[in-house]
């Protein structure tokens, strides 16, 4: 019955989507087939005014060979991994720590949570005055432990390590919201069973926590991958990329190519491959949860 | 979590939670401060973190005739605003649509799951396209623009949530309202809509953080007279000097809602933020 009533209303139902529909196919479905199409032919904004002739593969041939582009990657690769690992390691730390119900249990994560919500862009401008090496507050600090702070902005791996520890100030309170919702949800039956059974700490953690965590984990490292991999507001805001190119992430390099020179066909073929390999590796980790978790829990599906 | 509270964990728990509670507030703090500071002691050596007077001078320079900020800061309202009532309001109806109809219709399924991809891919592949779009439409540099491509953005995010919590509703809520006669929009509007209304606040909350931070897309359609806050921000970026007093004085605006707002409203965030990764 209840089915034939649905279908009976099917008709009204289908225009409830429609509004919402309509905006996303005009500012997000066509963007991203335009894009397509332009991504095989050859148009720069600066010689002309209209999309020029079919390529082909050429501008994704001329990625694969823009060493500027496969730097980029490599440097989005490292600012990926180094900070989505900290974030979860650090999210669980803080989360393992601050779960519970006490009052100032509670004050202590709403503060905790406030990087989280700031514009990047102003959390650049904060971290740009801290680490000034004349008047940031970090070499303040350290020259009154007698040590000369460098110019961690101005230097090639410092400026990558700065970014990075930009990332994690402001996105591990992200991993800790999620873990401390995950570890409130762990039955109190579980950890009474391991006190009778005379477990330490550690084996409670090893044993029940982080096995009953797994599927939080994922979405945390899913969310955290994707974002970290397509940073580029602090970025902006911070080095712009530099010094020379030892910050110039993928991103901001498309960005670059698109909205600076105007290479609308290569800015194009650069964003769909960072695109194809962002959902290739989100669809990995989706799938590998799956399969992780059913070995876990025995579950076959 | 585990009652057994060794002195060891407690001690352990108090420090790690002080650490993490200055490294925290500390930039918070300094920003506060260089925004109210006046302009030698920026510079002076041995830095002085705690200003000895206290200025509004930059609050007055950035709000007066040279800095505009009210017209920004208005931008970044009405563009907020808007962008989380047509993302709500559409993506609400929308998801209330999906939710009856995807197990009915594969290609509803579908539908859905590409409406989410929009979470997944990168906002520099809509840029370019979407820049043209809306030249060719002459609504470069309108809140417009800004508009309608945060509610694009915002709207998955809405669909999401939203079905979540349609799908929880028991279906006799429904039926006896059908029983009652009411057709399907005003089971919608007298029925559903009142219960989901928990929903409604968490996903108006993520929009509004959402709109208020985006950069990437705003930077790109907007030139002069629609800048939202952050876009005014980033241009701070092209200083050679040290004009950290406006700066900062900008930062604490942009910054300052959003804290009023996770103060009020964190529990929705929270809910927000979690769901999906964790079943409630």
């Amino acid at each position: 019955m209840r089915r034939r009533i649905v279908r009976h209303e099917a008709g009204a139902l289908l225009l409830f989507p429609l509004p919402a529909v309509i905006i996303i196919l005009v500012a997000q479905a066509f963007p991203v087939f335009y894009s397509l199409t332009m991504s095989f032919r050859d148009w720069a904004l600066a010689s002309s005014l209209t999309p020029g002739r079919f390529v082909g593969l050429a501008n994704y041939v001329k990625a694969f060979h823009d060493t500027v582009f496969l730097h980029a990657v490599a440097v989005s690769l490292q600012f990926c991994v180094a900070a989505t690992l900290v974030e979860v390691v650090l999210g669980f730390i803080l989360a393992y720590f601050t779960v519970g119900e006490s009052r100032v249990l509670r004050v202590a994560r709403t503060i905790l949570i406030l990087p989280m919500v700031i514009a990047p862009v102003a959390n650049g401008t904060i971290w740009r005055m801290i680490l000034n090496p004349q008047y940031g507050l970090l070499n303040a600090i350290l020259s009154t432990f007698g040590a000369r702070g460098p110019d961690w902005l101005g230097n090639p791996v410092l400026a990558l390590v700065s970014v990075i520890m930009i990332d994690i100030w402001q996105w591990t309170p992200y991993a800790m919201v999620i873990f401390c919702a995950g570890l409130s949800l762990i039955p109190l039956e579980l950890y009474d069973a391991a006190q009778v059974d005379g477990a330490s700490r550690i084996r409670v953690l090893r044993s029940i926590v982080i096995p009953y965590l797994v599927p939080v984990i994922f979405i945390v490292l899913l969310f955290r991958i994707v974002d970290t991999f397509l940073v580029i507001d602090s970025i902006y805001t911070t080095t712009f990329g530099g010094p020379g190119f030892s910050t110039n992430v993928v991103t901001l390099y498309i960005y670059w190519q698109a909205l600076r020179y105007f290479n609308i066909s290569f800015g194009s073929a650069l964003s769909w491959l960072i695109s194809i390999l962002t959902l290739a590796t989100a669809f990995t980790l989706m799938r590998a949860q799956r399969r992780l978790q059913s070995s876990i829990w025995g579950v076959t599906s | 979590m585990m009652k057994d509270r060794s002195r060891l964990y407690v001690a352990a728990r108090a420090i790690i939670v002080a650490m993490a509670l200055i490294a925290v507030l500390v930039p918070f703090l300094y920003l506060f401060l260089n925004s109210v500071k006046i302009e030698r002691e920026f510079r002076s050596i041995p830095l002085r973190i705690i200003p000895s007077v206290v200025t509004l001078q930059y609050y007055a320079d950035i709000f007066g005739r040279g800095g505009q900020l009210g017209s920004y800061l208005l931008n970044s309202i009405i563009v907020t605003l808007v962008v989380v009532v047509v993302s709500v309001f559409t993506g609400a109806l929308a998801a209330f649509g999906l939710a009856k109809l995807r197990r009915m219709y594969r290609f509803i399924a579908l539908a859905v799951y590409l409406i989410l991809l929009v979470r997944f891919y990168p906002k520099v592949v809509m840029l370019i396209p979407y820049f043209i779009l809306m030249r060719d439409l002459h609504l470069l540099d309108t809140l417009a623009a800004v508009i309608i491509a945060h509610s694009s953005i915002g709207i998955p995010f809405v669909v999401w949530l939203m079905i979540g919590f349609y799908e929880e509703i028991p279906i006799e809520l429904e039926e006896s309202a059908m029983l009652d006669g009411c057709d399907v929009w005003r089971r919608f509007t007298r029925v559903i809509f009142p219960v989901v209304l928990p929903g409604i606040a968490t996903a108006a909350i993520m929009t509004a953080v959402l709109s208020w931070n985006e950069f990437l897309i705003a930077s790109s359609v907007v030139s002069i007279n629609a800048k939202t806050l952050p876009v005014l921000v980033s241009g701070y970026i092209s200083d050679k000097g040290i004009n950290w007093g406006p700066m900062s004085a900008t930062s604490v605006v942009i910054i300052v809602p959003m804290f009023v707002f996770v103060l009020f409203t964190q529990k929705y965030l929270i809910r927000g933020l979690t769901f999906g990764a964790v079943k409630g």
